[in-house]
């Protein structure tokens, strides 16, 4: 069986890394993205089977942009989406009953962060089966 | 915009004007009264109740008037040019009014010429210093026509008598001299009470102005600390990933050593964490005025609460009970942040309740308010410092002796988020035997009963 890819976009490298090292070890190839345009630009070149956005990069909405313009490209739409955010308080949105709104917010899950390492490999794990 | 507080003060007052002549107008029958029926005096009493009853009638206009004029501003307050103009009407009116009640009381004899005085002190009080000197000079001129027309003969004079022995209406010297010894008064009495309220006025600004800085400034204090707690939260947030990575062993395992002090790292990471979360949270709620306005019911969000902090009670031996009492617990609010507050609430009485206490949540309704309360067998707090219990960072001693790890802001957070909802909060405690919160949420309209 063919190992499985996912992106991570995130501005923060440590962020990225902990996570990269987190899911190498079990078994997923990972590449990481730290920019809105690096993050589009791989997800075209690498498709991966899931994507893991950051909210809050170099303008405090560039993961919902993101997020909104993957599921616009019909190339890249079925690829599932999983947003990580420690903005939740900064926006007052109540993401989690927004996620999965097409209109709103075209993702189809949202974490916290920080998030529990358990907590995260659970939710990649139910993601990536659907 | 919020209306300024010496408009807001003048709207109150031009409705306590309205409260000062229902005063008047029982004055006026009861002297009137007493003047005709018990000292006989001759006074054309008709005329006096028709002007009474005519005084009243106004009284009522003008109060269904501001009423209304209240009403159609509610929201941004009455322009302050509208409630002069009324207060202006007002205050004309009744020195109109009042000098035709001389007219048929004795005009210039009427020893109660001198009451022109409470309309100057009403008009500093109410209007700026010229529009005081303005009502001086219309009240001195209405006298000084009244008693001129009566000296001349134009208009008819009641006499006094036997209250006035000798008719003096139509000598010169003491009709001009009252005239001018009133109207002097007048001005004097505009001049002193008028420089005592702009003292006041000014020194009110004063304060005003002042608390307004001192509420920006809080504001820009607040405001760092958002900034700040936000960027420490992103650091931490690195940081705990990193060490979270390493400590469960997602990078290879580690030896027994290095395994307990990184994980020692982790923990401290987490209170870390816990006391940004709650610092952030704090001032973000101290910054916006904005409470979700979602209806839910208490009773479930008290139940979310209790199933959420069963697992911690269980593993410390501790019997976690709820009761609710009562028919509807609907109110509008925050949910989220009210079930996360009950839940810590919860958390803490089992934090500091020993293995084998029990720690009993209650919900109660009464016509208005909806009563939550968690009870615990703890330490308690020690009477002294229960008062500051709510205070931010504050920790009781025996609190900070028994558990190391604590912000002192979760009944920080609790207080601020029953008080953006309209409710209240208070603690009760015995040191050694147990301490109980209790907090009132306001229910909707339909569950009012």
């Amino acid at each position: 069986m063919t190992k499985q890819t996912i992106l991570i976009v995130d501005d923060d490298e440590d962020i990225c890394l902990a996570i990269k090292a987190l899911l190498e070890s079990k078994d997923y190839v990972v590449e990481t993205a730290s920019t809105k345009e690096e993050g589009l630009e791989r997800l075209v070149g690498v498709k991966p089977d899931l994507a893991i956005l950051d909210v809050m990069m170099a303008s405090w909405q560039d993961g919902f942009e993101l997020s909104r313009q993957i599921k616009k490209d019909p190339e890249l739409k079925d690829i599932p989406i999983l947003m990580l955010t420690g903005v939740k308080n900064k926006t007052g949105f109540e993401f989690k009953s927004a996620a999965g709104d097409e209109e709103w917010l075209p993702v189809e899950s949202f974490l916290d962060k920080p998030v529990e390492p358990e907590v995260l490999l659970a939710e990649v794990e139910k993601l990536l089966q659907k | 915009m919020e209306p300024l507080p010496q408009d807001v003060r003048l709207v109150k007052r031009a409705f306590w004007l309205i409260r000062l002549r229902w005063v008047a107008i029982a004055g006026l029958c009861v002297t009137t009264f007493i003047a005709d029926r018990i000292f006989s005096i001759g006074l054309p009493v008709m005329p006096i109740y028709i002007i009474a009853g005519c005084l009243a009638l106004y009284n009522i206009i003008v109060l269904l008037l501001l009423r209304r004029s209240k009403k159609n501003h509610f929201k941004h307050g009455m322009p302050r040019l509208t409630v002069k103009k009324i207060i202006h009407f007002q205050m004309s009116a009744d020195l109109l009014i009042l000098t035709v009640l001389f007219h048929f009381s004795g005009g210039v004899e009427n020893p109660f010429i001198v009451y022109y005085v409470f309309h100057m002190i009403i008009a500093s009080i109410l209007l700026s210093e010229w529009e005081s000197y303005l009502q001086a000079t219309f009240a001195s001129s209405l006298l000084l026509l009244l008693a001129l027309l009566e000296y001349r003969g134009i208009i008819e004079h009641h006499c006094l008598k036997p209250f006035v022995v000798f008719e003096q209406y139509n000598h010169a010297l003491f009709v001009f001299g009252t005239v001018t010894v009133v109207a002097s008064a007048l001005y004097l009495v505009v001049f002193m009470a008028s420089s005592i309220s702009t003292r006041l006025r000014n020194q009110e600004q004063g304060y005003w102005e002042a608390n307004q800085l001192l509420a920006q400034k809080d504001r820009i204090k607040d405001e760092y600390v958002e900034r700040v707690t936000h960027d420490i939260k992103g650091h931490l947030a690195a940081i705990k990933s990193s060490l979270d990575v390493v400590a469960r062993g997602f990078a290879g395992s580690l030896k027994p050593q290095q395994q307990e002090f990184v994980d020692r790292a982790v923990d401290r990471t987490g209170v870390l964490a816990t006391f940004v979360r709650q610092l952030l949270k704090l001032t973000q709620m101290r910054l916006s005025n904005r409470v979700e306005n979602e209806e839910f019911s208490v009773d479930e969000v008290m139940k979310n609460a209790v199933e959420a902090a069963k697992v911690r009670a269980e593993d410390k031996g501790i019997r976690l009970e709820s009761e609710i009492e009562g028919y509807s617990f609907k109110v509008v609010g925050d949910r989220l942040s009210v079930e996360e507050m009950i839940t810590n609430l919860i958390y803490n009485a089992v934090k500091y309740t020993p293995a084998g206490g029990q720690v009993k949540v209650r919900a109660l309704e009464n016509s208005e308010h909806i009563i939550v309360s968690v009870k615990d067998t703890g330490i308690g707090i020690p009477s002294d410092e229960l008062p500051r219990i709510f205070e931010e960072f504050y920790r009781a001693s025996n609190a900070r002796a028994c558990e190391k790890d604590g912000t002192g802001l979760g009944l920080s957070i609790a207080k601020q988020i029953i008080e953006s909802h309209g409710g209240q909060i208070r603690a009760e405690s015995q040191l050694g035997e147990g301490t109980k919160v209790e907090f009132t949420l306001v229910k909707t309209c339909e569950g009012k009963n």
